[in-house]
């Protein structure tokens, strides 16, 4: 065990797997003489060389679409979208090729796509985005997003031994923020949902950074005991424990940091009123970002972005009901 | 010269010759033969069962376009990868696909490639080391970078081929697969499958310039080829295959071909003016290459009657398999994790070339 | 909708001025309407929150129709000059007729008595209902400490627990949902029930029905019972049976036959230690006598009659059991037996073996049925054909499988290419 960041656990887990398989390859803009525009790969071309550390070109539908080529040949690449944001000039390779390339043909595609997603550095939108639910919404995909620096290593050394496409959100804001506990070593981080805090009265079930607003907001609320459900991974869903967690605490607000309609948020408030009916106490109420792009300005983002007062104000009202 | 319904410039193209490769046996160029033939065969068959109404969708085929498959697939190693086009059915014949898979798959029904997840010649078998395209093109020219960026890192002797559509060269992933081939200096070969039309679209209206000259700009060579010859098409995926696995890097090899019916079954064609059509008809690459044979004294009559009873039982077998079980319909969308590994198998490599 | 005038018998919605939520005091303006006669403001008749609005902006109504209800009750920390409501429920004023209710905060209207469980004014959780249906509670006696004194959870739950009655589930420590095959049944804490259920009085089972039951509990006893399945196209006798003006029986009889001669070992009997082959089939036929029971009259020397002839004998025996005409050698020294509940429309029975016989057969109901049928030319097709599913009962100690299947085998080959 030692201390380190969130930004480092996923460097430690790049590099345990590196190193424990030759198959693995990192593949993104920036990553290997400069370390990454988050120094996430930082020092790896000295330990790995240019071949396993590939500075490509700034072509994201060719970082995926090479990738899949070289998985089914079989490498394990793991791609760098420099921002979650620049996914979109790679969309087509993921949606397409990789996530149906099995259904179709029966031909596993095991790639690790990282995106560096969310806002709150004024990173204005086209740097601030959180697409997950693009993807999860598209067949063929995992989609995992830790919160805490053990389950960021645990998650990407599990997403790389998946044979699946795997999309890794990475929360920028979590980076050196977050600073947690982390095993030594090698190991996997299970593909389902961890109760961030126990609670009885209520529950906040969201991932990645929310979990850190959601529980910062729950604290200490009037005396009422919250739990925190932080899902880890969005594909798949861990419908046990959140139909686990209504009934136990029959209140529920759903936070994400993405924008509201069509969010990650949104198909567990489906699942909850589709089988978790008998269990509820009042709406389920949801806390996420307007569906507007992420602005620029401090105050304008702040406006937006799902705050530790919005998410306590939810919850209140929610207690109160 | 080939010729085009445009008076954009297609570059250089090899003059007819009658020897055009000096590397082919005599089993070799009726290999060749066999094999468009059979995909002829197949697809004629299949269209017919298109209008009897037993091929669901639509269906596209490659009628007069044989020797752009046949030909380069002849040329590549069973180690070797391959995307495929869907006017390419001969690459996968040529790699071992058997006729009543491909009419099951056309069909839908349980025994096709996809077991009717997927329809057309949208496949590939992974066991004879072929990708099935998708409809998004030329996604497939960065699938095949990716395979042979691979082979490079890994110091393999082995080079990937992907076929794509003169439309495909308007898209991003052209330019991005062209560039990243080019920087990496990779062991690929982009065919341009220049059919003169994008479903209704004519070359003139896709591109100013032939992009087989965009392949210089990209840092390696460019050449336009007779497309409907089977084996100038062989001769010139031979030599980028030896460029490729001799570290030579990425060929970019234009097809000049004419796509003689429509974008698909449901399409009479009727913006390709008929004389073009005529004039085309002429440079049939099955009749092409029937003509050396029996030049060279091969019994050409039956091989196409062999062939004509092979696509007959495969259409026979086919129509009695049965259509996939709607339980199936979810399932394989994710690979189970304790599940063994596949990855893309050695296909058949018939020339003469590797000893076979 | 207020009365605007002596003839005026209906009103327009014009314009709500509150909406729901919305606090309104008495006499303050609440909507707008229209009327033929006049275009007026509607001012509330009492003060309280605006809870329901039942006639939508534009919506033409007769006079006296509740335009919209109001709880005069208080919310706590919300401005209320209302000060005599009763506590438990929340009162309701209706906006509606008469008019001269408006400025009056008295009694409420007739329209506006105290909420019943489930009204718009008291709703319920599916939880907390879930609970009080569990614990049988009553919903109104417990008091809601949410919003607008809303029943929570939390307060089903303490009342449950105050209450002492039920076993409260502690949802703090459960981490199950509920399984399906869980219900809220608990033995002992339901209401009694109407009345105890008076038994009809017994009745001593008749001679043949103890006569039948004891053969037939003998036969389970004794032998060791197996039954094999066999499904038979039966088209051909089909034509054969319009052609002869038959039934099926007779000519399924006249195949079971057949194969009886060609694997006479079912054509036997099983007496303790000694197993008699028969080489004259005595056959067996099970005739149905309503709700007395069944008796099996025997066709003698079987074999040597053609479908017409035991068509004849069949029916003789049927009419003369039914008449309870039979004579006690009728009954006696079948070698084999036919039963045939299908004409009923059932589909596959176990039938118990007559003793000393070492088999039976069932004929079930003939039913058309999509089956793959491949032609001379060996193309497989799909036909609508009609099928029987024949069933053997067959004793272990006499035969095996094999031997019960090959004569099934037989059979069916003999009914598929019967040429009558």
């Amino acid at each position: 065990m030692s201390e380190m960041t969130y930004l480092r656990a996923i460097s430690d887990g790049l590099r345990t797997e590196m190193r424990d398989d030759e198959r693995v390859l990192l593949m993104g803009e920036d990553i290997g003489v400069y370390g990454g525009a988050f120094k996430v790969t930082d020092g790896f071309i000295e330990e790995f060389g240019a071949d396993r550390v590939m500075d490509t070109p700034l072509a994201e539908s060719g970082i995926v679409g090479t990738a899949v080529g070289a998985a089914v040949v079989g490498l394990r690449p793991v791609c760098e979208m420099q921002f979650a944001d620049f996914v979109s000039c790679g969309f087509d390779q993921i949606i397409n090729v990789a996530g149906k390339m099995l259904y179709r043909q029966g031909l596993p595609v095991n790639i690790t796509v990282r995106l560096p997603s969310g806002g709150g550095f004024s990173g204005g939108p086209f740097h601030s985005q959180n697409p997950e639910a693009w993807f999860m919404h598209s067949p063929g995909l995992k989609v995992v997003a830790p919160s805490t620096a053990e389950d960021a290593k645990g998650l990407i050394i599990a997403s790389i031994r998946d044979p699946n496409p795997v999309i890794y959100m990475e929360h920028k804001n979590l980076y050196r923020r977050v600073k947690g506990e982390v095993p030594e070593g090698s190991y996997e981080t299970p593909f389902t949902a961890r109760v961030a805090r126990e609670g009885d009265d209520l529950v906040v079930i969201t991932y990645g950074a929310m979990v850190h607003t959601a529980l910062e907001a729950t604290a200490d609320l009037d005396g009422a005991s919250i739990m925190v459900l932080d899902l880890r991974s969005l594909v798949p869903l861990d419908e046990e424990a959140i139909l686990g967690a209504v009934h136990h605490c029959s209140k529920v607000v759903v936070v994400d940091e993405a924008n509201y309609t069509c969010a990650a948020g949104a198909q567990v408030s489906a699942l909850i009123a589709e089988r978790g009916f008998e269990d509820l106490d009042g709406p389920v109420l949801r806390v996420a970002s307007p569906d507007v792009p992420i602005p620029f300005s401090p105050p304008l983002e702040a406006a937006v972005l799902p705050s530790v007062e919005r998410v306590r104000e939810a919850c209140r009202q929610l207690l109160e009901y | 010269m080939a010729t085009s319904s445009t008076d954009v410039p297609i570059g250089p193209s090899t003059p007819a010759q009658e020897n055009p490769s000096a590397h082919l046996t005599v089993d070799d160029r009726v290999g060749l033969l066999r094999a468009m033939l059979l995909m002829r065969a197949i697809e004629e068959r299949a269209m017919n069962l298109y209008r009897q109404g037993k091929v669901p969708g639509s269906f596209y085929d490659g009628f007069g376009q044989e020797a752009v498959s046949v030909g380069a697939t002849w040329a590549m190693g069973a180690a070797d990868r391959l995307c495929v086009l869907h006017r390419d059915l001969g690459a996968h014949l040529v790699r071992g696909v058997q006729p009543a898979t491909i009419l099951s798959q056309y069909m839908g029904r349980e025994a096709g490639i996809t077991s009717g997840r997927d329809g057309n010649v949208h496949f590939g078998d992974y066991r004879t080391g072929c990708v099935g395209m998708v409809s998004m093109l030329p996604d497939m020219m960065l699938v095949a970078a990716g395979m042979a960026m691979a082979f490079k890192l890994r110091k393999e002797q082995r080079c990937a081929l992907t076929w794509f559509g003169d439309g495909s060269t308007s898209r991003g992933d052209f330019h991005e697969a062209m560039n990243w081939a080019g920087v990496q200096h990779l062991p690929v070969i982009f065919v341009l499958e220049n059919n003169q039309f994008a479903y209704s679209t004519p070359i003139k209206q896709q591109f100013a310039v032939n992009p087989v000259e965009r392949a210089a700009a990209y840092g390696f060579p460019g050449v336009s080829v007779d497309g409907n010859d089977a084996e100038a098409m062989f001769e010139a995926t031979r030599i980028a295959r030896e460029r490729a696995i001799s570290g030579g890097g990425p060929t970019l090899i234009e097809a000049v071909t004419m796509r003689m019916h429509g974008h698909g079954a449901h399409d009479d064609m009727k913006y390709v003016p008929k004389a073009l059509v005529e004039e085309w008809r002429q440079k049939d690459p099955i009749d092409r290459q029937s003509a050396r044979l029996k030049e060279l004294g091969v019994d050409v009559e039956t091989l196409v009657k062999e062939v004509r009873a092979e696509v007959d039982a495969a259409a026979k077998m086919a129509l009695a398999g049965p259509m996939p079980d709607p339980v199936t319909a979810t399932d394989r969308v994710f690979h189970p994790r304790d599940a063994e590994e596949i990855l893309l198998e050695d296909g058949a490599a018939p020339w003469s070339g590797f000893g076979s | 909708m207020p009365q605007m005038g002596v003839s005026v018998a209906e009103g327009t919605l014009v314009e709500w001025r509150k909406q729901r939520g919305d606090w309104v005091e008495a006499d303050e303006t609440i909507c707008e309407i229209s009327t033929d006669k006049i275009d007026t403001e509607v001012p509330s008749p009492a003060s309280g929150r605006l809870i329901e609005v039942l006639v939508q902006v534009g919506v033409t109504v007769d006079v006296g129709t509740t335009l919209a209800r109001i709880a005069t009750d208080a919310r706590p920390g919300e401005p209320h000059r209302s000060e005599n409501d009763p506590p438990a429920a929340p009162p309701v004023a209706a906006l509606a007729t008469p008019p001269a209710a408006s400025a009056d905060d008295g009694p409420p209207a007739p329209a506006a008595a105290p909420a019943a469980r489930g009204s718009a004014a008291r709703r319920y959780s599916p939880v907390v209902q879930r609970i009080a249906d569990e614990h049988n509670v009553d919903l109104d006696e417990v008091e809601g400490t949410g919003r607008d004194g809303r029943v929570q959870k939390k307060d089903v739950l303490s009342h449950v627990q105050a209450r002492g009655g039920g076993r409260a589930p502690a949802p703090a420590q459960a981490t199950e949902p509920t399984m399906h095959i869980e219900s809220p049944y608990r033995p002992g804490a339901g209401a009694p029930s109407s009345g105890p259920y008076v038994a009809p009085e017994g009745r001593p089972l008749s001679r043949m029905r103890q006569s039948i039951g004891e053969h037939m509990k003998r036969s389970q006893e004794t032998a060791a019972t197996c039954t094999t399945w066999i499904e038979v196209d039966v088209s051909r006798i089909e034509i054969a049976r319009r052609q002869l003006g038959i039934t099926a029986l007779p000519l399924i009889a006249r195949c079971t036959i057949g194969a009886l001669v060609e694997h006479p070992l079912l054509n036997a009997w099983l007496e303790g230690e000694t197993h008699t082959v028969h080489e004259q089939v005595n056959l067996g036929i099970a005739v149905a006598l309503g709700e007395d029971g069944l008796i099996v009259p025997v066709v003698r020397g079987a074999q040597d009659l053609s479908p017409e002839g035991l068509s004849r004998r069949i029916r003789d025996l049927a009419r003369r059991a039914r008449a309870r005409q039979l004579s006690p050698d009728d009954v006696r020294g079948a070698t084999f037996t036919i039963t045939n509940p299908g004409q009923f429309g059932s589909m596959m029975a176990t039938p118990v073996i007559s003793q000393p016989q070492v088999a039976i057969l069932d004929v079930e109901a003939i039913i058309k049925r999509p089956v793959v049928v491949t032609d001379t030319f060996g193309e497989d097709a799909i036909a609508i054909r009609p099928m029987v599913i024949l069933g053997l009962s067959w004793d272990h100690r006499a035969l095996d499988g094999a031997q019960a299947a090959r004569f099934l085998a037989t059979l069916k080959k003999r009914v598929e290419s019967y040429e009558a």
